[in-house]
């Protein structure tokens, strides 16, 4: 007998501290607590400030980005964001200033100093961005001056970022912080050429070109006649982000981590911005269509149409066998933030039920955007620990697991479907042929006759019933 | 190579001590680290503790340290991968992380009720002079007559050594605090090193056939490559088991595989006389062969007829392949015990360890290279506390027709067009990296099989003859002629 949720019964067994941070949407006031400190001894899905910022900047393709800290950090977070790169391969260089006891003894700026240059000499990068580790904060190297003075020698962009792993419980810092020392250190640094101007000059926010999503996204732009300036970061390159001051719009693609810098951009160049969502058919068309209100141009209106008709085009016919084998099926996301609400409504469209969401670095504001997509009855879960986790699909579960890679294994071992929708995703979901990959990626997971086969017993079950958790 | 821009600041580029070996090619790098080839000690450590039946590693340190080790096991072994942390913060790195620390080890005891807590520091905790070994102490005294989990202090600063101490600082820190002299058993115990479940199975398999009884330090075989099955998400049912490691100064010798996760050997023998043999890693014949004969000797058997068999099913396969992997160059990177033994391996198959590359810097390396090349006759290109950056400036000067290694050199195997043979940690771009074996004779079949036909797919054509670039000619007779 499954357990009724009234509210005096927890969701599933945990800390008594951790209760709260699971709800079910009744109304709106349903909003799980978050934004809390770890809880000692936890297997926590969390990561660190470091990581955080690190995610936000590596998909600039022509930086180089040294880790000044103990190898371990650099060895364990090189080359693993999945954002692809149209031309220059420098971001998937693993650089570590490698501080070893001396080090950490006498201090590390003039080892860090001799990396930086070396650098440079040897790769002749974009920047360098220079990410301070627990240990570099605490034996107090000054990487700001370090880098100012490294920069005044290359007159190669040295940028600091202040990135100490223990600075906060939640990795949403560590994205601030990230945008932090692009609004610093680098965009404004590099003027468009009058010539280059045009009225519809824009930026994408917080797309990372993870597989390849932006190369969806920008055609459909491009064609409806913007000019792209800067996506930041995917795909991007550093003269490009030092131009985007010159944008007439932001449009913010992940807003967990990039409304933050939208918002700085407005205040300090007046650049408006615009949330999008090119997840999903509905959404890529609401993104499309305010965009095109935005600049209220006539021609633009007429080519959205285009667009908007030429995308939708067949499109059902494609998606119908998807559909037929994903209907009413049921879906559990469990992810970093703005996939918690974005790709809701893109699920309902392949006929699915999303039964929870949640992520693991939410702030009340996430929360609430999740809050305002999710039907009545949803779980909304916050920072589960992957014991909860295990609970959570043992007791709903779900024919499929929206999460990352940590987080794979726990879905399978289960026996509920998976997709990546991480750093190591295969396929670009953006935008109407996206979408198309999207429902063809779900229903390789949901329906494969792996399932059924995994489901057979070689010995006959001795009376033992399936117990619930 | 680049442009050689003069900087006042950096000092003598000539002095660069880079003249161990002319075949080092034109480049010049000697203080940052691009493209590592080497992990940091709790990495180490806590792949050893993933041997240890119902253990919960714990990392003290930031969360992130935990999540992002447990994301690279994760992807490599393709299974659910527990480590706790003790979610450090600002306000804990400014008083201390001690209130941390006692809640972490109350909640995992409470909660999950692991046999023992393995409490690994990180380069932060150890940096503020959190006294993990005081903090334990403290929440035992203030649990007296509590049953609690035995509770392992293990020392991994991230910024000493790399992830081969930290194996062997954990197998130390385990055999110190368990191990009981009691009375004599007619084991040999085994220090595996960081090496994949399939080949601490090789070992077993091997010690079966051996008709001898070990203690495996830590055995990863079952843990790591586990079934479909609802049981993998709980605590580690198989492994190494408390009363196996509280029995380990009882056994007859103890042989460490790998020669730089010998400490406990080393402890073992001073401390309660048990016989220490390191090394070397039991790849190929030559190697297996001692390894094989040690622990006759100590056992005092003879070596049986099945294990004779294998061997010689080794030999016929090495013979078998000889004609296609005669002198094909292979540059070998990662853990210093693997690459030496993998050296040996393909000098014994007739191939040439052309570049040797190792991220540590190791006295015993140094010693073994120069035996090797004794040996074998043919002097290496030896890469020592070097990356794949310095790998790759290497390859591009001194050409090899296949690369050994972990995932992270398939860019460079992409450049210069040759294959990469996956071994080592980690590898997330093709499956079955638990299932990898080449120790013993048996796992020496599976790797010369598999080597040699990566050889004829890239080398040989599709009826197997030799894929020749040059067009024949006659210039020669010609000249003769005229």
């Amino acid at each position: 007998m499954e357990q009724e949720n009234s509210s005096t019964e927890p969701i599933i067994k945990t800390f008594k501290s951790r209760e709260k941070h699971m709800c079910i949407k009744r109304g709106n006031l349903s909003l799980p607590e978050c934004d809390t400190p770890g809880i000692p001894g936890t297997v926590t899905q969390r990561t660190c400030v470091f990581g955080g910022a690190r995610i936000v900047l590596m998909p600039i393709t022509d930086a180089l980005h040294l880790v000044h800290g103990p190898i371990g950090c650099a060895s364990c977070t090189w080359d693993i964001r999945g954002s692809k790169s149209s031309d220059s391969k420098l971001y998937k260089q693993g650089c570590s200033s490698d501080l070893k006891e001396k080090d950490i003894i006498f201090g590390g700026e003039r080892k860090l100093y001799d990396s930086i240059i070396e650098l440079h000499k040897l790769h002749d990068p974009g920047a360098i961005f220079v990410y301070a580790t627990c240990v570099s904060g605490v034996i107090g190297d000054d990487i700001k001056s370090v880098c100012n003075e490294a920069e005044r020698i290359t007159s190669c962009r040295v940028i600091p970022v202040q990135s100490e792993g223990f600075q906060d419980h939640n990795k949403t810092k560590g994205h601030w912080i990230g945008c932090d020392a692009l609004i610093d250190s680098v965009i404004g640094t590099s003027e468009m050429g009058v010539e280059d101007a045009t009225p519809f000059d824009i930026n994408i926010l917080g797309e990372f070109n993870v597989a390849g999503d932006l190369w969806g996204i920008k055609p459909l732009l491009e064609y409806l006649g913007l000019n792209i300036i800067s996506a930041i970061t995917g795909d991007s390159k550093v003269e490009e982000i030092a131009k985007s001051h010159h944008a007439k719009l932001n449009i913010v693609q992940c807003q967990k981590s990039s409304n933050y810098l939208a918002k700085k951009m407005e205040k300090k160049y007046g650049i408006p911005s615009l949330k999008v969502n090119f997840f999903g058919i509905e959404s890529t068309i609401t993104s499309i269509t305010e965009i095109v209100e935005f600049f209220d141009h006539e021609e633009m209106k007429i080519k959205a149409n285009n667009l908007i008709e030429n995308g939708l085009k067949n499109l059902d016919e494609k998606l119908r066998e998807y559909k037929q084998r994903l209907n009413g099926k049921t879906v559990a996301l469990y992810v970093g933030g703005n996939k918690a609400w974005s790709l809701v409504r893109a699920f309902e469209e392949l006929g699915m039920n999303v039964i929870m969401s949640g992520t693991k670095n939410g702030i009340k504001e996430d929360y609430e955007n999740i809050r305002d997509v999710v039907k009545e009855g949803t779980l909304i879960v916050d920072d589960a620990n992957s014991t909860e986790l295990m609970r959570l699909l043992k007791k709903y579960k779900p024919n499929l697991l929206i999460s990352g890679a940590k987080e794979k294994y726990i879905a399978l071992k289960l026996g509920v479907s998976f997709c990546d929708f991480n750093h190591d995703r295969i396929s670009a979901f953006a935008g109407f042929k996206g979408f198309l990959e999207f429902a063809k990626e779900v229903d390789a997971a949901v329906s494969t006759s792996v399932w059924n086969i995994v489901k057979t017993e070689l010995r006959q079950k001795s009376i033992k019933e399936d117990i619930h958790v | 190579m680049y442009n050689k821009l003069e900087y006042s600041s950096n000092n003598s580029n000539s002095q660069c001590s880079h003249n161990f070996n002319e075949k080092l090619g034109d480049y010049d790098k000697k203080f940052a680290v691009v493209n590592p080839t080497r992990m940091c000690q709790p990495m180490g450590a806590i792949q050893a503790m993933m041997g240890v039946k119902n253990a919960m590693p714990l990392i003290h340190g930031s969360q992130g340290c935990a999540t992002y080790m447990r994301f690279q096991l994760i992807r490599h072994f393709r299974e659910p991968i527990e480590v706790a942390s003790t979610s450090l913060s600002e306000k804990t790195v400014i008083y201390g992380g001690e209130p941390n620390l006692l809640k972490a080890l109350k909640n995992i005891s409470e909660k999950q009720n692991p046999s023992m807590i393995c409490v690994m520091s990180s380069c932060l905790t150890d940096t503020i002079g959190d006294d993990i070994a005081g903090i334990i102490e403290k929440f035992q005294d203030a649990n007296i007559g509590i049953d609690l989990p035995e509770m392992v202090p293990i020392s991994t600063p991230s910024y000493a050594g790399s992830h081969v101490e930290g194996y062997d600082k954990a197998i130390l820190s385990l055999v110190e605090h368990f191990g009981i002299f009691s009375v004599p058993n007619s084991k040999i115990n085994l220090i595996m090193g960081d090496l994949s479940p399939a080949n601490v199975m090789e070992i077993k398999n091997l010690m079966n056939d051996l008709g001898c009884e070990s203690i495996i330090l830590t055995d990863t075989s079952k843990n790591l490559d586990a079934p479909l099955d609802e049981e993998t998400l709980e605590l580690h049912k198989y492994g190494t088991t408390m009363e196996e490691l509280k029995d380990t100064p009882n056994s007859k010798a103890t042989i460490a595989l790998s020669k730089h996760v010998d400490s406990a050997g080393k402890y073992l023998e001073c401390n309660f006389n048990v016989k220490s043999i390191s090394g070397p890693l039991p790849v190929g014949i030559k190697n297996t062969d001692e390894f094989v004969n040690n622990i006759c000797n100590v056992m005092g058997i003879d070596v049986p007829d099945s294990v004779e068999r294998d061997r010689g099913r080794l030999k016929d396969v090495l013979v078998d392949a000889h004609a296609y992997n005669y002198r094909k160059k292979v540059a070998i990177y990662g853990d210093p015990d693997v690459v030496i033994a993998m050296a040996r391996m393909v000098s014994e198959m007739g191939m040439l360890p052309e570049v040797l590359c190792v991220g540590v810097e190791s006295p015993r390396f140094k010693e073994d290279v120069n035996e090797l090349v004794n040996d074998i006759n043919y002097q290496p290109v030896v890469l020592e506390n070097k990356d794949l950056y310095d790998l790759e400036q290497v390859l591009s000067v001194n050409k090899v027709d296949l690369l050994i290694g972990n995932a992270y050199g398939a860019s460079i195997a992409k450049k210069e067009n040759i294959p990469l043979f996956r071994i080592g940690f980690p590898i997330f771009d093709r499956i079955g990296s638990q299932r990898i074996s080449f120790l013993g004779y048996n796992g020496g079949i599976k790797f010369v099989d598999a080597i040699t036909n990566m050889i004829l797919d890239n080398y040989y054509d599709a009826e197997g003859y030799k894929i020749v670039e040059e067009e024949f000619s006659l210039d020669l007779v010609d000249e003769e002629l005229s």
